[in-house]
């Protein structure tokens, strides 16, 4: 017998979630909101059937879904229900890959479809959150299997003649890591379908998609390619920031949100035990322009560091009065603590260090952002709203994002 | 704002259930039905905690010209704390739902929403809901500058 892996995937996760806790949701259409309140992030099987997809506008949903019922996403509580998931996966198998918040990978060897199916109830017994499995010789056969049984489906497709039927007319954009350039490029050669790039010359698949569109060919093919992370790999980058909500050209206001991101980015870095030696700022315009500029650092992870590198790259590239929808802080070049080159000009005053454990300690001991910037202060609206307070990106261990 | 309620059946008693079977609707097939108030109705009403008794009283003062009560169903917060209610001696309550419906927007209540109630000229409750500024998602969602104010977490 070869190896087994398996795919589990819940189904509207973040809708799930929410029908954990108020069962009246049960059976209704529902649309999960992004923060802003505009666009609908997830949406539940019923609100899909009547059109509704996701990104959409609520304005854009609501004449296709009049009685669809709205909620504002709260990544604190999915990711509870997510590491609920994934300790029950890892009382079934020996290894298991934390993909992202509603997907994971595991070693299903020795798994029948039996156990598979035991698997997807217990979760649902114990979690109330349905999961669609898919079982198989690789990963990406895994997720196809899987994703072909949605909702609440369980794939075993181990046999060939499964594994031939799943590949057949699946357009060969539902392959993870084959987007919209990938596909347009295997098209102009007559590959339309999972089963056309399974059957593929590998070497062709290889001169248009290099390396990584051949190990998706070996996968396809049943061959393992793609090893099973059980721990995530070191960051290259690490990023915070995203939408600000309402655009704007308030300099108090950048410079909140500076600090702001800034705050989280040195969470993170000190998190992965890492210092930075590049910053780079992206900026988004209303105007749909764009801008971005980079700097480097002696390594820090340091609060004042970043904030003032921040307010430099600001300077340098925000043009004064022009509306800021989108600000992202990416620190870059990235070493760990132990391996960093002590440095004369470092992060070496003391206060500044002391002043940043001590703001730590208090956020960990009574919550996040209970201490803050006082550059922060004009950023209050965001900070009343507590669901600001937590993002995606706030789940550590995915392998993916 | 908040122009409307839904509540599942359950959470009301029998036999206020049978007193207001005109409010029960059936949002989608194969699930539990709920009752609507709604503003608009032809009466009225919001089901309301007062003390320890869950009882529908008239929501506000819609039509009624003569009485002294405001005509809104809505009370701001702001003009409450303001003093600007306190000759009708408004009493605090909860308003039980789960959704609030604003522009064509249902959404989801978590716990409730805050209201008060005060007594006509002839002893009689009415209950109006305390609104404050919207919150930029509220309003984004909805369109609306003011939302209720609700019982537990903000939106």
């Amino acid at each position: 017998m070869g190896r087994h892996i398996g795919h589990l995937d819940a189904d509207c996760f973040y809708v799930s979630c929410e029908r954990v806790r108020y069962r009246s949701l049960q059976g209704q259409a529902v649309g999960v909101l992004g923060n802003q309140g505009a666009c609908i992030i997830a949406k539940s099987y019923e609100m899909k059937a009547r059109g509704v997809t996701t990104g959409m506008p609520i304005w854009d949903a609501l004449p296709l879904c009049p009685d669809g019922i709205f909620i504002k996403r709260d990544i604190e509580w999915y990711e509870v229900l997510s590491r609920r998931i994934l300790e029950i996966v890892r009382s079934f198998s020996p290894a298991v890959e934390y993909y992202s918040i509603d997907e994971m990978f595991f070693d299903a060897q020795g798994m029948s479809p039996d156990d598979a199916k035991a698997l997807q109830q217990r979760l649902l017994n114990q979690t109330a959150v349905p999961v669609s499995v898919g079982v198989a010789a690789s990963k990406i056969l895994a997720k196809l299997a899987s994703s072909s049984g949605k909702p609440f489906g369980c794939v075993y497709a181990v046999e060939e003649a499964v594994v031939r039927q799943l590949l057949h007319d699946r357009p060969v954009d539902k392959i993870t890591g084959v987007g919209r350039g990938s596909r347009l490029k295997l098209e102009s050669y007559g590959i339309h379908t999972c089963e056309d790039f399974a059957q593929a010359d590998r070497r062709l698949i290889r001169r248009l998609l290099t390396k990584r569109g051949e190990d998706l060919w070996w996968e396809l093919n049943g061959t393992p390619a793609l090893p099973l992370n059980t721990t995530r790999t070191a960051h290259t980058n690490l990023s915070r920031g995203g939408s600000l909500g309402i655009a704007t050209a308030a300099p108090e206001r950048l410079t909140g949100w500076i600090a702001r991101n800034t705050e989280r980015l040195v969470e993170a870095l000190d998190h992965h035990c890492v210092y930075c030696e590049q910053l780079t700022m992206s900026l988004g315009f209303k105007d749909g322009r764009s801008a971005s500029q980079q700097t480097s650092l002696t390594a820090t992870a340091g609060f004042q560091s970043l904030y003032l590198a921040s307010l430099r790259l600001l300077a340098a590239c925000w043009p004064a009065g022009r509306l800021v929808s989108y600000m992202h802080l990416i620190a870059g070049k990235l070493t760990t603590r132990q391996n960093v080159q002590r440095s004369l000009f470092g992060e070496s005053d003391p206060r500044q260090l002391a002043s940043d454990r001590v703001k730590q300690l208090i956020n960990q001991w009574h919550g996040r952002f209970a201490i803050r910037s006082g550059a922060t202060l004009p950023l209050d609206d965001i900070y009343r709203d507590v669901t600001n307070s937590y993002d995606v990106c706030d789940v550590y261990g995915k392998t993916c994002f | 704002m908040c122009f409307g309620i839904a509540l599942p059946m359950d959470a009301l008693p029998e036999n206020l259930v049978l007193q207001h079977q005109q409010r029960v609707v059936l949002r989608e097939p194969g699930t539990a039905r709920e009752l609507r108030f709604l503003f608009r109705d032809p009466q009225a009403e919001l089901p309301t905690w007062h003390g320890n008794q869950l009882a529908i009283y008239s929501w506000g003062n819609r039509d009624d010209k003569g009485s002294r009560l405001p005509r809104t169903g809505w009370c701001r917060q702001e003009s409450l704390e303001a003093g600007r209610w306190q000759y009708l001696h408004p009493e605090p309550v909860d308003i039980p739902a789960i959704m609030g419906l604003e522009k064509g927007v249902w959404f989801l209540i978590p716990e409730g929403i805050r209201g008060i109630l005060v007594r006509d000229e002839r002893e009689l409750p009415h209950v109006y809901m305390l609104t404050q500024p919207a919150s930029h998602y509220y309003q984004i969602m909805t369109r609306h500058d003011r939302m209720p104010v609700l019982l537990g977490q903000q939106m």
